[in-house]
């Protein structure tokens, strides 16, 4: 197990125009479950590759626990992979494969026998020792190639590249699951990469959101969904994702742009003549518009609540709560005071701003 | 259930063609050869049952004994070579090149000249006064005669089935090895594996179906070979290097021997089956445990 350390790292592929990864930065600690999100084209890929020892970062250095390992090979490393397809020896026995890695560095017998046996605990894969892995469903062969990556008691970093996508989504929760205990267990460093949000909320203990343009926001799940330090963070976590409007028609006058959650919202209806302020108005944070169409996810004490789009003068918004009564529908007016807001500038986050 | 009858078995009668197709080209030429191979046929009218005395005539006479040995010491010899040979060029091969279709080409060439063309470039790239093969052996002071010397002839006809075939393996395997997604091969150099256990435990069980192929299409094809010897070495010196089949045309064509011709015809055939049989089922038994 290692700290990670991204400092400055760079990669230009050969022949390119430009930088896939320019001036990254980085600290992952020991032990950390982190979370590497982003949309295709972020460079996930590049930089998996580069934790992984497949490419040397052009620029920067990449630091195991300060050693500097840029040019060093993965294995050197003791870097394991799990990959989005399960990767396993197909004529070897699951037992095999999992004392693969351990049997390739000479291991001594006993060593191997007590980490098989550890991982076969761990995972509860112990009744699957002794088949092949045709005889798996894709469930249980990813959980193998997890345990594979496991196995070594040296291993610096495991990295996880969308594991999940294999899966069956009945199961998907399970492996997820599976691997969360896993990692809290037995305190390994996880890189985790992904473009699913709900993924990596909830596997990691920080998340990186990855762009282009490098990394826009490192932090703890609620960090990163309450407080996102960029207009894409917002835009990208969150289902849906955070809505902007300009800052002056909340009456924010300081900033370009304003951001609120669905669900940070409460609902009332407009009063009768349109484009009023309501007379309890504190001055910002409100804004009215027509509903356009209505969800209901369910009731509480007899109101229902759900999910509500709704168009301003500044654009379609989405909001998710507590309905001003039983009658709403499609074409009322529906007056929103926020409970919270956060301002931005030039695509950056300047203030969060408690409303209520 | 019953109101479906009619059309089930009206069915049947859209296979009739096949049915027939089938029986005039393999059907039908066989029974005749099997009808031949219980007969004595002195002319067209007078010939008698035999029952089985030309198949045990055949399996007892000491120049078929040789010559199905021959056969198998050949068969082996060039599998020997042209597997293991050909999976190594098919890993020589690089995957995304833009040379890469330009070796697959230049791979495919010996498999699409005639086979007798392949022996003939082959009697005068070995003959020893002007071709360039023996030519240049002789002249670096080893005595090379495929005419006069069993071993040579032999060594030559070898040399030739490999120059003509491993390509074919080669082929096979390069599409089975460019089949092997890269995740396999970054998880083995992560396990820490060594060349030879990625051979063994990531390209090898990939290969296998590939292999398999192979080994019964050169098994059959080599069992039967025919055209090449012929037109190398027309079996000689001697008899060192008559196969089976030009044992049998010899049988049937030169001495026009029908009989004992077709019931050689029928050993032969059977062989051939119970070979790619007895090592299709035992790589199917072993695939499966």
């Amino acid at each position: 197990m290692a700290r990670i350390n991204l400092e400055n790292l760079g990669f230009v592929y050969p022949g390119a125009e430009s930088a896939t990864l320019d001036g990254l930065n980085l600290t992952i600690a020991d032990g950390e479950a982190h979370a590497l999100l982003g949309a295709s084209g972020a460079g996930k890929t590049t930089l998996l590759n580069i934790l992984s020892g497949l490419l040397t970062p052009t620029s920067g250095a990449l630091r195991f626990d300060d050693k500097d390992v840029s040019r060093q090979s993965g294995r050197l490393r003791n870097v394991a992979q799990v990959f989005q397809f399960p990767v396993l020896y197909e004529s070897l026995s699951v037992a095999e494969n999992l004392a693969f890695p351990l049997k390739t560095r000479k291991a001594p017998e006993n060593l191997i026998r007590d980490r098989l046996d550890y991982i076969c605990d761990e995972l509860h894969i112990g009744d699957l020792r002794a088949l092949k892995p045709a005889a798996l469903s894709l469930f249980q062969k990813q959980l193998i190639a997890v345990g594979k990556a496991l196995v070594r008691p040296d291993v610096s970093l495991v990295l996880l590249d969308e594991p999940l996508t294999a899966v069956e989504p009945r199961t998907k929760w399970r492996l997820r699951q599976t691997l969360r205990r896993v990692q809290a267990d037995l305190k390994v460093t996880m890189i985790y990469v992904t473009h699913d949000q709900t993924e990596a909320l909830t596997f990691a203990d920080r998340v990186s959101v990855l762009t282009a343009g490098g990394i826009l926001q490192t932090g703890t799940p609620e960090q990163v969904y309450n407080s996102p330090e960029h207009e894409f963070v917002g835009h990208f976590v969150g289902s849906p994702g955070m809505n902007f409007l300009p800052a002056k028609a909340l009456g924010i006058n300081d900033a370009d742009r304003a951001g609120f959650r669905p669900e940070w919202a409460v609902l009332s209806r407009a009063n009768s003549t349109p484009s009023t302020a309501p007379a309890n108005s504190t001055g910002i944070g409100h804004i009215t518009g027509k509903i356009l169409r209505i969800r209901v996810q369910g009731a509480q004490a007899g109101k229902p609540f759900g999910l509500l789009t709704v168009a301003t003068d500044h654009g379609e918004v989405a909001v998710r709560g507590e309905f001003p009564d039983a009658a709403v529908s499609a074409g009322d007016r529906l007056h929103m005071q926020l409970t919270r807001c956060i301002a931005y500038t030039d695509q950056r986050k300047v203030s969060d701003i408690e409303l209520l | 259930m019953s109101s479906f009858k009619p059309k089930n078995n009206r069915a049947w009668l859209g296979v009739l063609p096949v049915l027939l197709i089938v029986a005039f080209s393999a059907v039908i030429p066989l029974m005749t050869v099997v009808n031949y191979s219980v007969q004595d046929i002195l002319d067209f009218n007078s010939r008698f049952f035999v029952g089985f005395e030309w198949y045990q005539q055949t399996l007892k006479d000491p120049r078929f004994v040789d010559a199905f040995l021959r056969q198998v010491v050949f068969s082996l010899t060039i599998l020997a070579i042209e597997v293991p040979l050909g999976v190594a060029v098919a890993k020589g091969i690089p995957k995304d090149s833009r040379f890469t279709s330009l070796i697959l080409i230049l791979l495919a060439l010996p498999l699409l000249i005639p086979w007798n063309v392949v022996g003939t470039i082959w009697q005068v790239f070995a003959r020893p006064d002007i071709g360039l093969l023996g030519w240049t052996v002789n002249a670096l002071g080893i005595p090379y005669n495929y005419t006069a010397e069993p071993l040579h002839a032999w060594l030559t006809l070898v040399a030739m089935d490999v120059w003509h075939w491993t390509s074919l393996i080669a082929l096979l395997a390069f599409a089975g090895l460019t089949s092997i997604p890269t995740p396999f091969y970054q998880a083995a150099e992560l396990d820490g594996a060594s060349r030879w256990q990625v051979f063994r435990y990531v390209e090898m069980p990939r290969l296998q179906g590939v292999l398999i192929i192979g080994v019964l299409l050169r098994l059959m094809d080599s069992f039967m070979i025919y055209t090449e010897p012929f037109v190398l070495t027309g079996g000689g010196p001697g008899n060192a290097t008559t196969m089976l089949s030009q044992h049998l045309a010899t049988m049937a064509v030169g001495q026009f021997d029908l009989g004992p011709a077709a019931a050689f015809s029928v050993i032969y055939f059977l062989f051939i089956l119970l070979f790619c049989w007895i090592f299709y089922t035992s790589v199917v038994r072993s695939d499966d445990e």
